[in-house]
């Protein structure tokens, strides 16, 4: 049976766990193990894989618009300049990241720029021009760099006078050639869907008409991919609804 | 009639002037000149001197200023924090302190519905007199407002009357709160009181007199080894009186939100907040004073009759930031825990400390 009793104190353990209390005081007074950062005055040294400011490559981006159906918050809305391009609302970023991931070519990254700060509701919405770079920083105060090192269970604070580089360098992702081809021509409604929403117009189809007297000209209505055009966004195949077309590999 | 009363005031200030050799050329030159002679003479008048500048007003402002501060640093230090920093970075927010002070003398002071008004204004300001009467009698070496016998036990006595304003304080709020923090620094005042007297008297038993001069002078060895058993009962009434952390219970700050004075703002609670420390200072005088030997300390020739009140003040202002770390290795005490202590085990060692001092007597 357990019972609870009332503490006995013992003097000489009383008395040794003051004095180490008061030791280890004196000793965090004297010289403290604290691993603060004064942030604005030291740059934290962030991983590469730091979910921050997104930084957007024009030339990279083939307007598939997967980061815009990815984002979870809405944040991402395309505009419209010689082709559709990412804008985004830091009102609504969660910061997930996941429009970074499902990047086809890498057009979008991360960077380590983590106090992205506004002055209001309008300004947090950033067009495309806007985050082609990552924000100047103007910080005269700011000179170290700074990173946490832990070694056996203690933390230590690391300072090197250098300035750490804000942006990442991403290696491009293996990106396969993919093309749009339809792999049941037979099925095909003829809706045009994927005509529609081809940002490079290489859908094409032979339309056939049918005259009041039953007289067909032209041949069926057939869907015609070119490949030159095509840039395997995959938008006509997320648009399909007979879901007859796919991205293939192009085979060299 | 006028320039009789003036000369006898100039004569009354220059036959007891603070004599400092190391400024003396630029004192006897400013002497010359009329009506600047007479400031110059009373300020180094020793009464004024000791009461409005060193031990007494103008050192205690700066006391203020710097264990704000450094109280606050220090803590943030052991529990791996900054503090803090803003305010005058270059040396560390050393001013934060001013800039709250500043602060506190802008804003609004607050007096709600339900306070006892004339009395919840009175009060913080009331509290003053019985911090500053003590420092009329704390003697410096020769820098002393009044010589009296008597001294010791009439500052033990001052000391004694904080409470009741604090106590005061809190009954003008007149809210939950405030009336808790009181009902507790009553509690806490008894609990710490007796000891305390009784401490202080074995010291004046060991010593043969109140007079602050023959206990420095008896204290070829310091006080704190004539009897230690004092020194301890003396330190833990410190702590309990000026209720610092390990008693910290009538303005425990995360129950009862600063207790007697939960219902101040602006400088009322500015003058309010700072009455614990003022008397941690003049408690750390008065343990200085009976323990630590005093003003006595190497002499040095140009600085002549300020040398025994830098002693004197580096003595207290090193005590008071030792027992300034205390905050940050104690938890909080309950009400009844410190109760027990004050009237158990403190209590038994206040009454050796007593004997202790009383065969000492016996002995010299």
């Amino acid at each position: 049976m357990m019972r609870i009793e009332k503490v006995r104190p013992n003097l000489i353990k009383t008395i040794k766990d003051h004095i180490d209390a008061i030791s280890v005081a004196a000793k965090q007074a004297v010289k403290p193990d604290r691993i603060t950062i004064e942030y604005p005055r030291e740059r934290r040294k962030y991983p590469d894989n730091f979910r921050g400011f997104i930084v957007f490559d024009k030339d990279k981006c083939i307007s598939c618009f997967r980061c815009a159906h990815i984002c979870p918050a809405n944040a991402i809305v395309m505009e419209d300049y010689d082709n559709r391009y990412p804008s985004i609302d830091y009102a609504k970023c969660i910061f997930c990241h996941f429009c970074i991931d499902s990047c086809p070519t890498g057009a979008i990254k991360t960077s380590k720029v983590h106090d992205v700060a506004f002055k209001s509701l309008d300004e947090m919405c950033l067009h495309t021009t806007q985050i082609t770079k990552i924000p100047e920083i103007v910080r005269k105060e700011e000179k170290y760099t700074v990173e946490y090192s832990v070694e056996r269970g203690v933390w230590k604070l690391v300072k090197k006078r250098k300035l750490d580089n804000l942006e990442v360098e991403v290696p491009p992702p293996e990106v396969k050639v993919r093309k749009a081809a339809c792999i049941d021509p037979e099925s095909c409604l003829g809706c045009r869907l994927c005509k529609r929403v081809c940002p490079q117009d290489a859908i094409r189809l032979e339309e056939c008409e049918v005259s009041p007297d039953l007289e067909i000209t032209g041949t069926m209505c057939v869907l015609k991919i070119d490949v030159e055009k095509c840039t395997g966004c995959g938008l006509c195949v997320r648009q399909c609804p007979m879901q007859i077309l796919v991205l293939e590999e192009v085979k060299e | 009639m006028f320039a009789e009363y003036i000369a006898y005031l100039f004569d009354l200030f220059t036959k007891n002037m603070v004599s400092i050799p190391l400024i003396q050329p630029i004192v006897d030159y400013l002497l010359q000149i009329p009506l600047i002679n007479l400031i110059v003479a009373l300020i180094l008048w020793r009464p004024f001197f000791a009461v409005v500048i060193a031990p007494g007003l103008g050192v205690l402002i700066l006391y203020l200023l710097y264990i704000v501060w450094f109280e606050r640093k220090l803590t943030a230090r052991v529990q791996w924090r900054v503090g803090p920093l803003e305010v005058a970075r270059p040396i560390r927010g050393a001013i934060q302190a001013l800039a709250d002070g500043l602060r506190y003398f802008f804003q609004e002071a607050i007096v709600h519905n339900e306070a006892h008004r004339p009395y919840f204004i009175q009060l913080p300001i009331l509290a003053f007199i019985p911090v500053l009467l003590p420092i009329l009698f704390i003697p410096a070496g020769n820098v002393v407002g009044i010589k009296s016998p008597f001294a010791i036990q009439l500052i033990v006595s001052f000391i004694a009357l904080i409470p009741v304003t604090v106590v005061a304080i809190g009954w003008a709020s007149n809210s939950r709160f405030a009336y808790i923090g009181s009902v507790r620094e009553a509690f806490m005042y008894f609990a710490y009181e007796v000891p305390f007297i009784i401490a202080v008297m074995s010291m004046i038993f060991l010593y043969g007199s109140g007079d602050p001069f023959i206990a420095v002078e008896k204290q070829t060895i310091p006080g704190a080894f004539l009897n230690p058993v004092a020194f301890i009962v003396f330190i833990i009434a410190m702590l309990m009186a000026t209720s610092r952390l390990p008693f910290d219970i009538p303005e425990a700050d995360q129950e009862i939100a600063f207790g007697p004075f939960v219902e101040y703002s602006g400088i009322l609670f500015g003058l309010a907040m700072t009455l614990a420390y003022e008397k941690l200072y003049l408690m750390a005088l008065l343990f200085t004073l009976l323990f630590l030997g005093g003003w006595s300390g190497p002499e040095f020739y140009l600085l002549g009759d300020l040398m025994p009140v830098i002693w004197l003040l580096l003595k207290t202002i090193v005590v008071i930031s030792i027992i300034a770390l205390v905050r940050s290795i104690y938890a909080r005490y309950r009400l009844d825990q410190a109760l027990r202590i004050g009237w158990t085990s403190i209590l038994a060692l206040s009454l050796v400390a007593l004997v202790i001092g009383v065969i000492g007597a016996w002995l010299a």
